[in-house]
């Protein structure tokens, strides 16, 4: 448990740290972002296609609407804290990167339906976009790391069944 | 089985623990708010002259003034520069904290959440620092790096992104976490651990 909380801490602060640095936001972060925004616009565009994304904003071109995709909103810090959690936890690296991929692609999958149910929430009410925006959204996305953490411990021993060591 | 009950319980209690802490206003941010007075304005007196609760705001009175869209000391320009702080920005884990807790059905469970509550209020005194201190560094820059023990920017950075983008929904889990143990819950997610590091 020590050896574990030691990693988790220690990878989560090493990766937050990375993340931050201008470099790896430019060549990184900010791209991957500009990314969220187009996907987000291509699920948004057979239904909707009144919209138009500009980098990291997503734009309603009738009302002028637009929701800017910041640092804290792209899912990155989740995905590192699940990523630290992951990485924390004995396993083999193929399982490790297995859950990493799996993980993110999760925590991306969910955020993307935030980025897409707060365009339309603030189209529709302020207070209630700031209500899921702020609080809700934050809480829903963590609970999401959670449960895929959760589902990862329950794989890993069904991967290796309990007096079945190699 | 535990662990699927548990998320779909959390969900469930969102709604009402949500809706208890914002009818509650001020009331949950409190000690967190005296807390940051204290701390602030001990180790940065020449910063900071005060904070306290309007509604559900921080309000800080810095050392800090203008004159003619200049920022300088506040007895150089004869006026305070007054900040106001969303403390819901990081209270809302005292919420989120509790219907997890609450989830769990754990014995003590009032007793759990206080000793969650104390260390809560910790952590959100230091988020609240930290956005003070990004609010400084935006609205005073170089006057406010250029005092002493302020941190480097990139730090200040750093520090705000940690503490306001992840603590208030990181802590809470951990200390939920931490409370687990002895719990149905916990031996049954022991097992899945156990398991799951056989091989390791």
């Amino acid at each position: 448990m020590g050896r574990f909380l030691l990693l988790f801490c220690g990878v989560l602060g090493g990766l937050f740290a990375i993340e931050m640095l201008k470099p790896v936001q430019e060549a990184v972060i900010q791209p991957f972002t500009g990314l969220l925004a187009a996907l987000s616009t291509a699920i948004i565009l057979p239904f909707d296609d009144t919209v138009i994304a500009q980098g990291r904003i997503l734009r309603d071109a009738t009302t002028g609407f637009a929701v800017s995709i910041e640092a804290g909103c792209n899912g990155v810090e989740a995905a590192i804290v699940l990523i630290a959690g992951v990485v924390a936890f004995p396993a083999s690296v193929k399982h490790k990167i297995i859950a990493i991929l799996a993980g993110f692609f999760f925590v991306q999958a969910l955020n993307i339906v935030r980025i897409i149910s707060l365009f339309y929430l603030g189209q529709w009410n302020h207070d209630v976009f700031e209500w899921f925006h702020l609080y809700l959204w934050p809480v829903l996305i963590m609970l999401d790391v959670l449960v895929v953490f959760a589902v990862y411990l329950q794989w890993l021993g069904k991967q290796h069944p309990e007096g079945n060591p190699a | 089985m535990l662990m699927r009950r548990q998320f779909v319980l959390t969900l469930i209690l969102m709604p009402i623990t949500f809706g208890i802490w914002y009818a509650a206003g001020s009331l949950f941010a409190a000690p967190a708010v005296w807390l940051t007075d204290f701390l602030m304005s001990s180790a940065y007196p020449n910063i900071v002259e005060a904070a306290g609760l309007q509604g559900a705001e921080m309000m800080v009175r810095t050392q800090f003034g203008e004159d003619g869209g200049v920022i300088m000391a506040a007895t150089d320009a004869g006026n305070h520069i007054a900040l106001d702080i969303n403390t819901r920005l990081i209270s809302y884990s005292i919420a989120f904290y509790a219907a997890l807790l609450l989830a769990s059905n754990l014995k003590d469970a009032m007793y759990k959440f206080c000793i969650g509550l104390f260390w809560l209020w910790l952590i959100m005194a230091f988020g609240l620092a930290s956005i003070l201190g990004k609010d400084l560094l935006l609205m005073a820059g170089t006057p406010f790096l250029d005092s002493t023990g302020v941190p480097p920017a990139d730090l200040i950075a750093l520090i705000y992104q940690f503490n306001v983008l992840l603590m208030p929904t990181l802590a809470p889990v951990c200390l939920w976490f931490w409370q687990l143990r002895g719990s149905p819950l916990w031996e049954a997610l022991a097992a899945d651990i156990r398991r799951a590091s056989a091989r390791a």
